[in-house]
């Protein structure tokens, strides 16, 4: 499991900050939250104290409101604004991202999933599960009943390499069983019922 | 939220609809009127607290008993484990296979993914028969003269654990991938068997399939987080009398 996203949020209203807990978790977000309610004059300690790549700040906290962001202590980091129609331009556009207080659920979520995405914060969803032509030729062993050992024997390669190409196999299928990806490999036409050993 | 003994069980269930298979396993029928969970405990003479340890560990995963463990026995426990094991055995696999028995006489799916699928199923149950026997044959005999010799501390008890020469963490090492079979099988009907001519059928194998999951899920919750601390300081308890 990777280690959650830390998310610092600089923000007075306990209601706020809630709700962006609960948007993340419906995002499927995995994160810890450090929070602060009071205004901020250090803003380089506090980052680095919790250690988060992710700042969402309400500048309103800030003593200074413009932050320096070729500081090196802020390189990498993501800063999002939570602004209002009042917020000057300046402010605004030092964010990476801003969000409007009375944005909507979709646009949030919409914004985030960019900021993302694009930050690499998120992992886009793979595609390709596609079983390698090793891999198939492994799944057909493992389906036949061959032990680790056998199937080694017969590719040349070492036990280690089949536990490695079995460990792919099973994340690419979502199949954990010798007995699931037997019957897999049957419905895949991968094997016929009737060269089971024992059969 | 947490189900308290001031609840009304119909809000317990509406709250948590799952948990009316809890409910049932400790003989409450439905029915329920305004009662609270303390009033119908009292009605059917259940055990209130462990009641609400039970439901509360259900509804929410993260819930940890941790400071109700020492008022309940080891036999209350064992009990509860024994009559979910019956209401797997008696009630949920029946009822899949019943599902099961149904497809294989439709044309939804080909001849041969319809046996595959009752035999992959088939092995599953052998499996959590086996899981379930060693369960009730070894580890929990062990544990109730474990708690008998707590108890008593007769000589005839000790004889007789020390004769079984388990312990729990044997136990605990003990691997089987019943859970990973019926990972499996839910994983092979989403998504590797071909295009039925209709899943509505599978889709209520599937459903009870995953229902039949959390359960288990919970049930070894339970035994990890509940039985297996319970039984450690009993040991503890015994090896500081009898040091070996």
């Amino acid at each position: 499991m990777e280690s959650p996203l830390v998310i610092l949020i600089i923000e007075p209203s306990f209601l706020v900050r809630e709700g962006f807990k609960t948007l993340f978790s419906q995002m499927g977000l995995s994160f810890r939250m450090e929070e602060t309610d009071l205004p901020v004059a250090n803003l380089g300690k506090l980052i680095q104290r919790s250690q988060a790549k992710l700042i969402i700040i309400n500048p309103i906290l800030l003593h200074q409101p413009i932050i320096n962001r070729a500081d090196a202590a802020f390189s990498g980091l993501i800063f999002a604004g939570l602004i209002n129609e009042k917020t000057n331009d300046a402010i605004t556009g030092q964010f990476d991202a801003v969000v409007p207080c009375n944005a909507g659920r979709s646009m949030l979520i919409e914004t985030f999933e960019d900021l993302f995405r694009k930050r690499g914060l998120i992992e886009e969803t793979q595609n390709d599960q596609q079983l390698s032509e090793r891999e198939t030729e492994i799944l057909r062993f493992v389906a036949l009943g061959l032990t680790n050992n056998e199937i080694g024997e017969k590719l040349f390669i070492s036990v280690h390499t089949v536990m490695t190409h079995r460990k792919n196999i099973t994340h690419k299928l979502g199949i954990k069983t010798v007995s699931g990806l037997t019957v897999y490999a049957i419905l895949n036409k991968i094997i016929q019922a009737e060269e089971l050993r024992g059969n | 939220m947490h189900i308290t003994k001031d609840m009304k069980m119909v809000d317990v269930v509406h709250l948590n609809h799952h948990l009316i298979h809890i409910i049932h396993r400790f003989g409450i029928q439905l029915g329920f009127g305004e009662k609270t969970t303390a009033e119908l405990c009292l009605e059917y003479g259940i055990d209130l607290p462990f009641f609400l340890e039970v439901l509360n560990t259900y509804h929410d995963s993260a819930y940890f008993p941790l400071h109700n463990l020492q008022q309940f026995g080891a036999g209350q426990l064992v009990n509860y484990l024994k009559r979910t094991h019956q209401d797997y055995l008696e009630h949920r696999i029946p009822e899949i296979e019943e599902l099961l028995n149904c497809l294989m006489e439709r044309p939804d799916l080909d001849g041969e993914s319809r046996r595959l699928l009752a035999d992959f199923f088939q092995q599953y149950k052998t499996e959590l028969t086996n899981h379930i026997q060693n369960e009730e044959g070894i580890v929990y005999p062990y544990v109730l003269a474990l708690e008998r010799y707590t108890r008593t501390g007769s000589a005839s008890d000790l004889e007789y654990l020390q004769s079984l020469q388990y312990s729990i963490r044997k136990y605990e090492e003990e691997h089987d991938d019943v859970e990973e079979k019926l990972f499996d099988l839910k994983n092979i009907i989403i998504k590797y068997i071909p295009k039925p001519k209709d899943s509505r059928l599978l889709n209520r194998i599937l459903h009870e399939l995953f229902e039949l999951e959390a359960d288990l899920n919970n049930h070894a919750h339970m035994e990890d987080l509940i039985l297996v601390p319970i039984v450690e300081q009993m040991e503890r308890k015994l090896s500081a009398i009898n040091p070996a």
